[in-house]
């Protein structure tokens, strides 16, 4: 813009300069001209009234080396002249200004010398006695004149040339200068040109609005970040070239990263060839799926493609820690089968015993004996399937009614019922503890202690104590059953409340029982929002707790 | 030109790892089925191990073509040149698993007290393989080294066990079939470990220009 601003200005100026010198110059000329016609008139009456009245002689002793006369008479022969010998001079009467003034009195002319670098200007008049006196004057033409003076024209042209290129420098430098000094960070608190206000206007607006677009952007890639980072899902996002974009802490753990990963291939993360072809298909546009175990966890990963238009932009990948659920898989899988083979073991002693009946086999004296065996198992059948149902009830969490309950009450009756089978182990039960009422489903603390003094006897030692404590700990309502039995190895005291699972596997026939019982306690205890405690050593006996 | 030069030295790298990878899950698979006695899925890693065998070639071609269009110098000559040395001892380790594979059903799915050696060398012979490829997709110097180094572990673990199979036969408490087939088992087990070291030792060229075989 300044050298724009700089040639135009500097062209300005040349133009205006050369204009002003020709115009000038024709001017001065022609007022030159004028006014040497007026001093060639003046001064030719002026010698012709001497003429007039000295005649010819005049010019004896006439000097002028400015002026020329010439006096031709009316045929037109020279008869003087005051340069050239008048003798060898051609007849002058066919000339413009001496014809003129032979006819009229008085003629003029001008004429151009022949090589054009001079001009020469006749004044004629006629004197008293016929003859014409002429004077003539040469003076230099214009282009003759410009020629001459060409190198002072030169000198101006030049030296107003620096000036101009300077000045007009210095003026578009001031120009633009403030155009220059825009502030266009604060567009709106800029005091330049008036001309400038509608732009510096827009670019404010401009600028306050791309501000809070981006404001809305960061927000908003503030949000996504929270939120992918607080996820417990590992999340990653890559690009159509299978680059990372995007990495979320979980997803760093799992895939047990260090340091950054975004905008490396992911190849580099996890190369294994199941995630390799997911990520591969998630790029052609299908979706897969897998697990895979990892550093002990069970993991799903899910590979998506991120799809816009029908053009496949790149691929989501994300992982579910599934351990919890393949347990439970596990776990369901397990019961189905336990459920099963308990269900199967006592009817085919039922069907061997009755087969062997039916066939007549059994010796009289024996009949009793299968007939009680068959009974006995078909009881543990209903045993077991009672507490299936039971265990199933508490699954479900149907709300039965809930009362005040009397926690010693509950307990002689518990005692009361056991005391048989304890007395045929020969084992001691004895209660002690004050009343203690709590508010809950009578027939589930029950089941509670019926189950926990149950195992207490079952698995005790000959000539062992069992005792059921009620008491009050920490404000809260207590049943504890202890016992000198044969306790629980470590290791099996966190399943022993899974459905049947049992401590002794080969031995559970011996000591009877569904294999139901903790589970079903377990699951009435939660119904009450209550606590279990296990305190137990092997061989010296387990303390059980339950807190309501 | 250029950009097209780099976009298919990265093609290259990719395929490299992918065809490490499978190398990895290959071993890691056999040795596997090798220690649970499981006859039926050593049956699997045909598939495999035809898979790697077509990378090789893949691989190969990208190399060749790279080095013929692009005449590479350099640091990009050095990594073309031990790509294609690594793909040579990834493919023999993808075969050696192979083998070990075609083994384990004479093995009549015993895993006897004999197993309590491999157990300890199939899983450093894995690592090997795994860190020799982590040090070439992380171009680590100091991994690659360690697995230079690690190769002592499953020699010694090839000895121990070459010992103990000659006691078992001398004792004659085997039959020799068995113990020779237990003792091929190692001795791949013991090359597949070379191999990682020969993957490792081109790692250290690519990334330094000198080889230690040199």
């Amino acid at each position: 813009m300044t050298k724009k601003i700089f040639r135009s200005v500097f062209t300005v100026a040349l133009v205006v300069l050369l204009a002003s010198i020709g115009i000038a110059t024709s001017f001065i000329y022609d007022y030159f001209n004028d006014f040497q016609v007026k001093r060639l008139k003046a001064e030719l009456s002026l010698v012709a009234d001497t003429v007039n009245e000295v005649g010819v002689e005049y010019f004896e002793n006439f000097d002028s080396t400015v002026f020329r006369f010439t006096v031709v008479d009316p045929v037109g022969d020279v008869l003087y002249d005051t340069q050239v010998n008048a003798s060898e001079m051609e007849n002058h009467a066919d000339r413009e200004e001496i014809a003129e003034a032979f006819e009229s009195g008085a003629g003029s002319s001008a004429r151009n010398s022949s090589t054009l670098t001079e001009k020469t200007f006749y004044e004629a008049v006629r004197l008293e006695n016929g003859d014409v006196l002429r004077i003539s004057v040469s003076q230099l033409t214009v282009g003759a004149l410009v020629l001459g003076m060409l190198p002072a024209i030169i000198a101006i042209i030049l030296i107003a040339a620096i000036v101009a290129g300077v000045l007009s420098h210095a003026t578009a430098r001031k120009v633009t200068e403030p155009l220059m000094q825009l502030d266009l960070e604060h567009p709106s608190e800029n005091s330049t040109y008036e001309e400038l206000t509608p732009i510096l206007t827009k670019l404010h607006k401009q600028h306050k609005q791309i501000r809070s677009q981006m404001e809305t952007l960061r927000r908003k890639s503030d949000e996504f970040e929270q939120i992918v980072s607080s996820m417990n899902e590992g999340l990653v996002l890559l690009d159509e070239h299978g680059m990372v974009l995007s990495m979320n802490a979980a997803a760093m753990k799992i895939f047990a990263v260090k340091g950054e990963t975004v905008g490396s291939d992911f190849l580099l993360v996890d190369r294994t060839s199941k995630m390799s072809k997911a990520i591969w298909n998630a790029l052609e546009g299908s979706r897969s799926e897998y697990t895979e175990e990892r550093s002990g966890s069970e993991y799903q990963f899910t590979v998506n493609p991120i799809e816009s238009v029908g053009r496949v932009l790149g691929a989501v990948i994300l992982v579910f820690d599934i351990s919890d659920r393949a347990f439970a898989e596990r776990n369901r899988q397990e019961f189905t089968a336990n459920v099963t083979h308990e269900l199967k073991t006592p009817l085919q002693s039922i069907i061997g015993s009755a087969e062997l009946l039916e066939n007549g086999l059994v010796r009289p004296e024996d009949t009793g004996r299968f007939v009680g065996n068959i009974r006995k198992e078909a009881t543990r059948l209903v045993s077991l399937i009672n507490d299936i149902i039971r265990l199933s009830q508490l699954d479900e969490n149907h709300e039965p009614a809930t009362e005040s309950v009397e926690l010693t009450e509950v307990a002689k009756e518990v005692v009361e019922v056991l005391t048989v089978s304890a007395t045929k182990r020969n084992v001691t039960l004895c209660m002690e503890g004050e009343p203690q009422t709590i508010y809950g489903v009578r027939r589930y603390i029950y089941e509670i202690i019926y189950n926990l003094c149950d195992n207490a006897i079952r698995y005790n030692v000959d000539g062992g104590r069992v005792e059921v404590r009620i008491g009050r700990d920490n404000g809260h309502a207590s049943v504890s059953v202890k016992d000198t039995g044969i306790g629980i190895a470590p290791e099996h005291q966190n399943r022993i409340f899974e459905r049947f699972y049992r401590v002794d596997k080969s031995h559970s026939k011996e000591t009877g029982g569904t294999g139901l019982g903790l589970s079903i306690v377990k699951h009435a205890v939660q119904f009450h929002s209550g606590r279990i405690e296990l305190d137990s050593e092997p061989g010296k006996g387990t303390t059980v707790t339950v807190t309501f | 030109m250029r950009s097209r030069f780099d976009e298919q030295l990265s093609l290259l790298n990719r395929k490299m790892i992918q065809m490490g990878a499978e190398c990895e899950e290959l071993i890691a698979f056999v040795a596997k089925a090798l220690l649970n006695g499981d006859v039926e899925s050593a049956g699997k890693v045909k598939e495999q191990g035809r898979e790697i065998d077509e990378m090789e070639r893949e691989i190969e071609a990208i190399c060749l073509k790279l080095l013929l269009q692009q005449q590479p110098v350099a640091k990009d000559l050095r990594v073309i040149s031990a790509a294609l040395k690594m793909i040579t001892d990834m493919e023999r380790i993808g075969d050696q698993a192979e083998d070990i594979a075609e083994i384990i059903p004479f093995l009549l799915g015993r895993t006897g007290a004999e197993f309590a050696d491999f157990k300890p060398m199939a899983e450093a012979t894995c690592k090997m393989v795994t860190d020799s490829m982590d040090a070439y997709v992380r171009q680590d110097l100091d991994l690659a080294k360690a697995v230079i180094k690690h190769d002592d572990i499953v020699d010694d673990a090839f000895g121990r066990m070459k010992d103990m199979l000659i006691k078992m036969i001398s004792e004659n408490n085997a039959d020799g079939e068995y113990a020779v087939d237990l003792l091929m088992i190692a001795k791949y087990f013991e090359r597949i470990g070379d191999h990682a070291v020969n993957i490792a030792e081109w790692v250290e060229f690519s990334v330094t220009g000198v080889h230690k075989g040199v």
